[in-house]
């Protein structure tokens, strides 16, 4: 159930012990179904594992939308050296916010994903990469941890199986890039989160030289769940090419806030209209950004049809990313809003590719030029052309991300930036 | 404390549907006060507390820590690995990581100062110098500047009477501005020091405020020594 608030139409799977302090603990986890998942797979073939969750069709929930068992099914089946799980617990795109919820409502659920997706792949530890500002979510995953250990879920023996998975909670200490798989990799083995080039692919050469698997958390959470009950029952819900559910975090102009479990391919109106209770004094809808603050930006029209699954989202001209819906009403600023994105960006880049290092400083520079109303009508082309230049031009995607909303931004609110600089008229200024 | 002190101690339990004490929301009561060295393996590399109380020059991986530092270099198959989760104990026990400690963290993991200073400097929540007793984080990216943030940072800057990024005169207070605490859906979210404050306004800025005067100067008071 969505937290703070739930609706009929969620499908509440990994959502449901949201605000119900018992499922935190071991014994309330397992009042609930849990580590039967777990049982289940310890009982399977790890090949079967793998084949299940690829029958699922789960996709990755981290942004990429990359198929979850085709992922595993990278690792090296021979194992002549150590094999690591990461999860990918650094949340910190803007308008997302599932995973804290996730780690610190249901810990066990996402320990049991773990401890299967490191049994499918033979993985002996799981590094759980904890966004650092997290003090409480790690707390409670930390002692979810050690309570596991207690029962003999982790350690030498899992479950009376033989196999030995360890797992630490790792916390990172505060950088965005830290959320891209090699940022993390980099940042685990203690070093600056920077990014690598790739290939050599994670499967073959990860964290710490050893073939590594990295999945999100909203990934591993669902895991339990799909071995449990099987990969048809999984596609019951979503699309063909997005099958099963996601938690959408809803954030910005509307009534009721919060994430939400929906099958995939929910209406974009719906949710905002419907399940979050519509927008904040009814004003008129002005943009949806549909996943993240580095995707680009959708208008009301195109927000209008708009299908929240991986391909409806792309055929509406956007990403769906991790699923951060955020919505702005008719008094958002754009012009405001694109620079303080445009700024998060150019703080968090970590320095390794000129065009992300300059470009993101540059596109921050002449934006807040544009807001001091210091701006010309040529800086939007010179915008245009700086992010084009910044896209796919660089090891990671930091830099595509500035130029998603900058460009969409221009092109479909461009009466807005030319209004500021033509007569310094501003949104939402009164 | 029985009484909620604020509508919003650190939930959305105004708004929400559910029936919820602070202490369950937060985790408190299932979390229980973890031990300085850390309890089980597993868990100590992350860190219990952002302390209030910080003592710059406070001995480095004695007593419970040293413990906790040992725990931590068995979880990793490199000693480089435990940097992060050294220099997260190391801001736990001093408050802030001086160029100092970089060097001693560095020495006792066998990497070079010039490697740990570039490594400290990257990331954001090492705090190259002391912070406040309260250091307040406000979040002012997209989802809660959409909901007013920035009017929230400002109303704590006011009442703190203190610049951006510097520590109020009387070392109360350091506010600065962070970037998203994937609080969205519950704007505006301020971090301070450990803690999460959301659904902030402009309204309730003073009365977080006098809340954290108020609970330090009851630690601070003789009676509350004994």
């Amino acid at each position: 159930m969505g937290y703070p608030y739930s609706h009929t139409s969620e499908v509440p799977i990994i959502s449901e012990y949201f605000g119900d302090p018992e499922a935190r603990t071991l014994d309330g986890w397992k009042a609930r179904g849990g580590y039967q998942g777990l049982q289940k797979a310890l009982e399977m073939s790890p090949d079967n594992v793998v084949e299940l969750v690829k029958a699922s069709g789960l996709r990755g929930r981290g942004g990429a939308g990359f198929p979850t068992g085709l992922k595993w099914s990278f690792m090296p089946k021979t194992k002549d050296k150590p094999h690591y799980l990461l999860c990918n617990a650094d949340e910190s795109e803007p308008g997302t916010f599932k995973d804290r919820e996730l780690m610190r409502w249901v810990p066990h659920q996402l320990i049991e994903g773990c401890l299967i997706g490191a049994y499918a792949m033979g993985a002996e530890h799981v590094y759980i990469y904890c966004r650092g500002e997290f003090f409480e979510a790690t707390q409670v995953l930390a002692k979810a941890v050690e309570d596991a250990y207690e029962a003999g879920i982790i350690g030498d023996d899992v479950l009376g199986s033989g196999k030995k998975i360890e797992v630490t909670v790792h916390a990172g200490a505060g950088a965005y890039i830290c959320g891209e798989e090699t940022g993390l990799m980099s940042s685990l083995e203690g070093d600056r989160g920077e990014p690598r080039v790739k290939p050599p692919f994670p499967a073959a050469v990860g964290a710490f030289g050893m073939p590594t698997t990295i999945n999100n958390v909203e990934t591993l959470a669902v895991i339990p769940h799909i071995i449990k009950n099987g990969g048809e029952w999984y596609r019951q819900w979503g699309s063909d090419k997005s099958p099963g559910t996601k938690l959408f975090c809803v954030s910005g102009h509307v009534n009721r806030p919060g994430n939400y479990e929906l099958p995939l391919g929910f209406p974009l109106k719906d949710l905002i209209y419907d399940v979050c209770g519509g927008m904040i004094g009814d004003r008129a809808l002005k943009a949806v950004i549909p996943g993240g603050s580095s995707v680009p930006l959708l208008s009301a029209e195109e927000a209008e049809n708009c299908a929240l699954c991986y391909e409806g989202v792309v055929e509406a001209g956007s990403m769906l990313g991790c699923a951060s819906v955020i919505v702005m009403d008719e008094t958002t600023d754009i012009v405001h809003q694109v620079t303080r994105m445009a700024s998060f960006y150019a703080h968090e880049s970590c320095g390794q590719c000129t065009p992300c290092r300059e470009g993101t400083a540059w596109v921050t520079t002449i934006l807040q030029r544009i807001e001091d109303g210091r701006g010309t009508e040529d800086d939007l082309d010179t915008l245009v052309e700086l992010t084009e230049q910044m896209t796919g031009t660089t090891i990671c995607v930091l830099s595509d991300s500035v130029a998603a909303p900058v460009q969409s931004s221009i092109e479909k609110f461009r009466g807005e930036y030319l209004a500021l600089i033509r007569r310094g008229e501003r949104v939402g200024a009164a | 404390m029985s009484e909620i002190p604020f509508k919003n101690p650190g939930w959305a339990g105004n708004v929400g549907e559910y029936d919820l004490t602070e202490e369950q929301v937060r985790g408190i009561d299932f979390v229980g006060i973890r031990p300085l060295e850390g309890g089980h393996p597993g868990g100590s590399p992350t860190y219990p507390y952002m302390l209030e109380e910080k003592d710059p020059d406070a001995p480095l991986f004695e007593g419970p820590y040293a413990i906790r530092f040992e725990k931590m270099l068995t979880r990793y198959p490199t000693k480089q690995a435990a940097l992060l989760p050294a220099l997260n104990l190391a801001q736990e026990i001093r408050g802030h990581v001086s160029a100092e400690t970089m060097d001693r963290v560095g020495s006792l993991l066998g990497l070079s100062s010039a490697f740990v200073r570039g490594v400290a400097t990257f990331y954001t929540m090492y705090n190259k110098r002391p912070v406040g007793r309260h250091f307040v984080q406000v979040c002012t990216n997209i989802s809660c500047n959409l909901s007013g943030a920035e009017d929230v940072l400002d109303a704590f800057l006011e009442h703190t009477k203190s610049e951006i990024g510097e520590t109020s005169a009387n070392g109360a207070f350091t506010v600065i501005e962070a970037e998203c605490l994937a609080g969205c859906g519950f704007p505006t979210c301020v971090q301070i020091n450990s803690r999460y404050y959301e659904n902030v306004t402009v309204d309730e800025v003073p009365r977080i405020i006098a809340h954290l005067r108020d609970n330090a100067a009851e630690a601070a008071s003789p009676a509350s020594e004994e």
